[in-house]
């Protein structure tokens, strides 16, 4: 007998899988589960990256308390610090100093020889030359410099003050205490002034000193004469500025008066009197300091109210007065102090427990408290990082200033600011200046301008020509060219950008600079041949119209085009010398020219790199993207609604536009949308083809800084991690979403075609 | 629109004729498309191509009392033609008509050191007669270009002379040039490679070192080496200058060159059609083949080929993995519905992002987060000069991946959807896991569809320079990412792109008009690679198009 076959049935290890495969199914599931999800939350990381490196930009000042070291109780008249923080030091009314170290927590007397025995009964400080004025009972006045210096030492920082004093020198009445005095020192010349107290009366007094340089370099002062204010000032002058430069007075008086004097052919002149205060029922002013660059004054009143007078030309005047430019939110406190900073335009405001870090030109309060002790004076390290309060309970309270980006905000990068000198607020990008106390802007408003201004000059040039192709490729061509032209508009889109860029600004701009005339003519003239050739073609018996074939028009319209364009391009120079002749009012000699012409006739600019020019070049980058979408969406369009269309007997335009157009119309915008996007983010084209200029006009013959322009030629020059940098990343940030929302409204939309034609 | 047609009937005048007009308006617009792109490759190849075609050199007279724009007192300007043009400010007479003749000649007139400027203008007026000199020599230099001349003598190494009318006069010249292009080669070893090669070791030896005594005794023995290098590159260099071609320029100046800075000479005037075919292609091999000379105006385009074909590598490299890993688990592990529909979304968006946004962002992340921080794990020895925390070609390359990664995606995932439901449901009745399925049936379908965006994605990476201006290019790198030094490798390096090369000589060039040649030059070469590339990605897609014709959307 046979041996029976093997029971196949019962054979379980037949049906299962190899354990190997299992393996190798669940691995490979893991990583690819793993490595897609991965991938994809990656490439949406950037959305998140460039979002925390723009975040400090919004971020107000973090101010936090280090420590305090007590100090001796007496009256001091002034309170200084060194550039790093380290040494703050006071000066006591004998004129010594009190040093006192951060590090060590000790304060140490520095005795110096002033020269008199005299009281020193006011103090200031020259900013620019890091140099202590005082006055003293006697009517004369000293300066000291604190002499700091700094080492490092074990990773710490040794700060060491040796202040050393000048000669003291008379000033104004003899014999009369000094209440106020402040110095200028403009490197040639040095103007102190003074104000003393004569009993009932307080007398304001002006010493120049001319300096000589002697062959051997050393430097000789000589008086160069002294004057008495008093009589210039309307009322009692109470208060005094000079700015470093030391060719102006700012006297406030006790009715709330500020009056610039200016130092002019060798005598003072009252050149304004203002009052910062006068609507408010107490005019008078509690404090008031010079912004860093000496063009600004921050203006405090007893109630609290802050206001910030900036000097600039008022339209339409020639001399440079201040003006009122920023208002601030009252502090809520009677003002003892302003203490403004040497790095930037902000200012410290304290009175009583308030105090309040505020930023002039953004009008921006960076930080704000109540503090748990009353202080009396305040001052800011040079490098604005640290900040010692002089505390009414006999300690010098040090806090950490943590505050990378005050220049920045809202308001500086979108809204109108004041900066200082202009006449008025306006959106303005300049991020780098010849200066040392030039401001930086860095408004995106004309960036976003520039954008757009791009977008629609781009868009107008190109939306026509890709409807119209699209149009003319999806419903009327004879199929058998659809294989070549569909490829060739995408190889157009395939160009890279820098190729583009590169003619638009070697070739086309030159070409076009000279020729506007001849554009104009092309660009009326070719769709108006086009359509006059169509009308009498239709015209035609069919006999003759037999001969081209439908879907044929464009292989006659080749030549055709070329021939009109050409006449037309060649008509231009006679169309310049009727239409665009300029007179020279100099000479009388007339100039066929529309590069003067435009200027003459509208008042705007005329530049070779414009945006014409973007315009045109940026087409060639948005024509095909447009095109393609526009010919799969009428493409798509279902046949049966064609041929029942033409079933009816409409024609063939007929049923173009009024079924295919209608029906698509949803890609079509969704086209739209994505050559929106692509313009939007166009660079190099841009980058070369412009003159990159950041300015808010309309004007198509001049250029525009873009967005995306500015990042190229400005982020390879961007500091890591500075106020520019981050700003630079803002902007890439405004171009993703701009043209994330946009990209996503036409995916949308598209979406929505697709679900409605499958209906069909 | 149709009330003209009911009025009376006549079978030449249809329905079917109207908007006839508005049909031809559109057939204007695809017309002028097509125009558009033929006329902006017209203009490139027009430009591109007669660069390297050898041009022949003329003498343009000059009308008695035309002052003359090259040297004061010649009565005629030698150069080739570059064109004539209008000129820019058209002058009317007094009754506003223009005056007749307006054009001007650019000539190229070389000897930029005895000139001045290369480029000289005349106007078209104000020439009397041209003429073809039929001896004069075209002497590409080391320096200053071209100069165009008459030989005079060579002034042999010994000292003699050999003036240009005895016979062996051009076999000398030949074998001098040959000789001394021998020497600069070898001098340029020395200096670039084995000096180079010290440095580097010095350089390794100081971050390293400390400051050890015996590591300051190898920098001192390296430094003895470097000592023997440069005393021999110095010997070669008099040697190379031993000899000297005196000639003189056409207007009548006695110049001496050494041969060792001459390139090549060509008599432009007595070549044959096949002479000059001949000079073309050897014109074509050193634009290709040889270093950029002269602020990147003179030489070749090898290390702007080499660095875009390395970093494309790399690019791609790095793109295809992480692409395709991601459309597979969108297309076949993730579950369909509203998040990863959003997610497809998103991605399809990302592809619309502007270039320079990626260059930010490759900028922040890729330069300083992570080049920042290998440089403090791995480097610090060289800090504050930055290894890896600068631009280099690896972040330029992630960078560019990043920007196609979506390209990739998308083009996957197409190609995956389109692969017939019959054949995945066939292979997993069959008994094959997902894995195998998608190992053995799905990918290999939906490979000429990847294969398409990787295409596309590198004609994008090869195309683009905004974000790569802040990731890594140069205008000029010292050396290439890929070489024959250990580790062979250089990832960290600075490198040089066709596409940034276009710019940075288009645009930021100091000598413009001389520039011009090599920027329509490279552009062709850049229009080239990108336009075959993407016609091959189209001509993949049509061909999986008929394939998979029933599952094409």
């Amino acid at each position: 007998m046979p041996s029976p076959l093997p029971d196949h049935a019962t054979d379980q290890a037949r049906f299962q899988t190899s354990k190997r495969t299992l393996a190798v199914d669940r691995l490979m599931t893991v990583v690819i589960k793993f490595g897609g999800a991965l991938v994809i939350t990656s490439v949406l990381g950037i959305f998140l990256f460039i979002l925390l490196q723009i975040w400090p930009l919004f971020a107000p000042a973090s101010v936090e308390p280090l420590k305090s070291i007590p100090i001796p109780a007496a009256k001091y008249a002034l309170l200084g610090i060194d550039e790093w923080g380290g040494n703050p030091f006071l000066v006591k009314t004998d004129g010594s100093f009190l040093v006192v170290d951060y590090e060590s927590g000790a304060a140490t007397d520095k005795a110096i020889d002033l020269g008199t025995t005299a009281q020193v009964t006011a103090a200031s400080l020259n900013k620019r030359e890091q140099k202590v004025i005082l006055g003293t009972a006697d009517g004369h006045f000293i300066l000291v410099s604190p002499n700091q210096t700094s080492r490092e030492e074990g990773g710490r920082r040794i700060v060491e003050t040796n202040p050393k004093a000048e000669a003291p020198v008379a000033i104004g009445e003899p014999g009369r205490p000094v209440i106020d005095i402040a110095y200028g020192d403009s490197g040639t010349s040095k103007l102190v002034v003074a104000l003393q107290s004569c009993g009932e009366t307080n007398r304001l007094t002006a010493s120049l000193f001319k300096r000589k340089r002697s062959l051997m370099g050393k430097s000789r002062e000589e008086p160069a004469g002294s004057f008495d204010l008093t009589p210039l000032i309307p009322g009692r002058p109470e208060k005094i500025l000079v700015p470093a430069t030391g060719d102006s007075v700012i006297v406030l008086t006790g009715s709330g008066k500020a009056a610039y004097l200016v130092l002019e052919g060798g005598r003072f002149e009252v050149l304004q009197t203002f009052t910062p205060f006068e609507d408010l029922a107490n005019p008078h002013i509690n404090a008031a300091n010079f912004i860093f660059g000496d063009v600004s004054i921050a203006f405090a009143s007893d109630s609290g109210a802050n206001r910030i007078f900036s000097l600039f030309y008022p339209e339409g005047s020639d001399k440079r007065l201040f003006g009122f430019v920023h208002e601030f939110p009252d502090l809520g406190a009677s003002p003892v102090f302003l203490v403004s900073t040497l790095r930037n335009k902000a200012f410290l405001l304290g009175g009583g427990r308030e105090i309040s870090l505020r930023y002039s030109t953004t009008e921006s309060i960076r930080w704000q408290a109540a503090l748990p002790f009353t202080a009396e004076n305040a001052v800011i390290s040079g490098k604005y990082q640290r900040l010692a309060l002089l505390g009414s309970d006999h300690a010098l309270h040090f806090y950490n200033i943590d505050d990378p980006h005050p220049d920045s905000g809202w308001k500086a990068l979108f809204g109108k600011v004041w900066y200082e000198g202009a006449p008025g607020p306006k959106w303005e990008w300049q991020s780098t200046g010849g200066s040392d106390d030039f401001e930086p802007k860095y408004s995106l408003v004309p960036l976003i301008f520039g954008t757009l201004k791009g977008t629609l000059y781009a868009m107008l040039f190109a939306v026509p020509i890709a409807l119209l192709s699209a149009l003319y490729t999806s419903q009327f061509l004879d199929p058998r060219f659809r294989s070549v032209v569909k490829p060739t508009m995408e190889i157009m889109a395939s160009l890279p950008s820098v190729v583009l860029g590169f003619l638009a600004a070697i070739y086309i701009a030159p070409l076009i600079e000279r020729q506007v005339p001849s554009l104009l003519l092309v660009a009326a003239g070719v769709p108006l041949v086009a359509t006059a050739s169509g009308f009498l073609w239709s015209r035609l018996p069919i006999q003759i119209r037999k001969f081209i074939h439908p879907g044929w028009e464009w292989i006659v319209f080749l030549p055709l085009l070329l021939a009109s364009a050409a006449a037309l391009w060649s008509l231009g120079p006679a169309f310049e010398a009727v239409a665009f002749v300029v007179t020279d009012p100099a000479t009388g000699q007339k100039t066929a020219d529309f590069r003067a012409w435009w200027p003459a006739a509208t008042g705007s600019s005329f530049d070779q790199r414009n945006s014409l020019v973007v315009g045109f070049m940026m087409g060639f980058a948005v024509i095909p993207i447009i095109f393609t979408i526009t010919e799969d969406a009428l493409s798509n369009v279902p046949k049966p609604l064609v041929t029942a269309s033409m079933a009816c007997g409409a024609s063939r335009w007929q049923t173009a536009i009024r079924v295919v157009l209608p029906t698509a119309s949803a890609g079509i915008f969704s086209a739209l949308m994505i050559g929106l996007g692509r313009a939007v983010g166009e660079t190099m084209i841009v980058v070369m083809a412009t003159g990159n200029t950041p300015i808010m006009e309309w004007n198509i013959f001049s250029g525009m800084r873009t967005l995306s322009a500015n990042i190229a030629v400005e982020l390879p020059e961007a500091p890591h991690h500075g106020t520019l940098y981050r700003t630079l990343f803002l902007g890439a940030m405004v171009l993703f979403l701009l043209t994330f929302a946009i990209n996503t409204v036409a995916e949308v939309l598209r979406q929505h075609l697709r679900e409605k034609f499958k209906t069909i | 629109m149709a009330a003209g047609a009911r009025d009376k009937l006549d079978l030449t005048r249809t329905h079917a004729a109207v908007g006839e007009p508005f049909v031809w308006l559109t057939a204007m617009g695809l017309s002028l498309g097509l125009l558009m792109v033929a006329g902006l490759l017209g203009i490139i190849v027009s430009n591109g191509v007669p660069v390297f075609w050898p041009d022949r050199v003329y003498d343009l007279h000059l009308k008695p009392g035309v002052k003359n724009p090259v040297a004061a007192g010649a009565d005629s300007i030698t150069g080739e033609i570059v064109q004539r043009r209008e000129k820019r400010i058209p002058v009317l007479g007094p009754d506003g008509a223009k005056i007749a003749d307006q054009t001007e000649v650019q000539v190229f007139v070389g000897n930029k050191d005895a000139y001045g400027s290369a480029f000289a203008f005349v106007n078209n007026a104000d020439v009397a007669s041209i003429t073809e000199p039929p001896g004069i020599y075209r002497l590409e230099r080391l320096e200053y270009g071209i100069a165009f001349g008459y030989p005079v003598s060579i002034t042999l190494p010994g000292g003699q002379s050999l003036p240009a009318g005895s016979p062996e006069f051009s076999k000398t010249l030949d074998r001098l040039a040959a000789e001394s292009e021998k020497q600069r080669l070898e001098i340029e070893e020395i200096e670039k490679h084995e000096i180079g090669r010290l440095n580097a070791r010095i350089k390794d030896l100081r971050a390293k070192g400390r400051g050890s005594a015996e590591s300051l005794a190898a920098i001192a023995a390296l430094d003895a080496e470097y000592q023997i290098l440069a005393a021999k590159a110095r010997e070669l260099r008099t040697a190379k200058a031993a000899s000297a071609l005196v000639y003189k320029t056409p207007t009548g100046v006695e110049r001496t060159l050494p041969i060792g800075d001459l390139v090549s000479y060509s008599l432009p005037n007595q070549l044959g059609f096949f002479e000059r075919a001949a000079l073309c292609a050897r014109n074509v091999w050193n634009f290709l083949a040889l270093d950029p000379r002269e602020a990147n105006t003179e030489g070749g385009i090898f290390p702007a080929i080499f660095g875009t074909f390395v970093m494309t590598l790399l690019m791609s490299i790095a793109v295809v993995p992480f692409g395709v890993v991601a459309a597979i688990y969108l297309r076949e592990y993730a579950r369909q519905g509203l998040a990863v529909r959003s997610v497809r979304i998103a991605v399809n968006n990302l592809a619309g992002v502007p270039s320079i946004v990626f260059g930010v962002f490759g900028l922040g992340f890729f330069v300083y987060f992570v080049g920042g921080s290998l440089d403090q794990l791995l480097f610090s020895d060289y800090l504050p000069t930055p290894t890896f925390g600068t631009g280099g070609i690896l972040w330029a390359s992630a960078t560019l991946a990043l920007m196609t990664v979506p390209v990739v995606i998308v083009a996957t995932e197409e190609a995956l959807a389109a692969v017939p439901r019959g054949m995945r449901e066939g292979s997993l009745s069959c008994g094959a896991s997902k894995w195998q399925t998608i190992q053995r049936i799905i990918l290999p379908a939906s490979i000429p569809g990847i294969l398409t965006g990787l295409i596309l994605a590198m004609a994008r990476g090869a195309g683009e320079v905004a974000p790569l201006m802040l990731v890594g290019v140069v205008k000029l790198a010292p050396s290439l990412p890929l070489d024959t030094e250990f580790p062979f490798v250089h990832l960290e390096r600075k490198f040089m792109h066709l596409g940034f090369h276009i710019y940075d000589l288009g645009f930021q060039s100091p000598d413009s008009e001389a520039a011009k040649p090599m920027v329509f030059a490279t552009t062709l070469l850049l229009i080239l690679l990108v336009v075959v590339l993407n016609l091959a990605a189209i001509l993949i897609r049509e061909k999986l198009r008929k394939k998979y014709a029933t599952g094409a959307f």
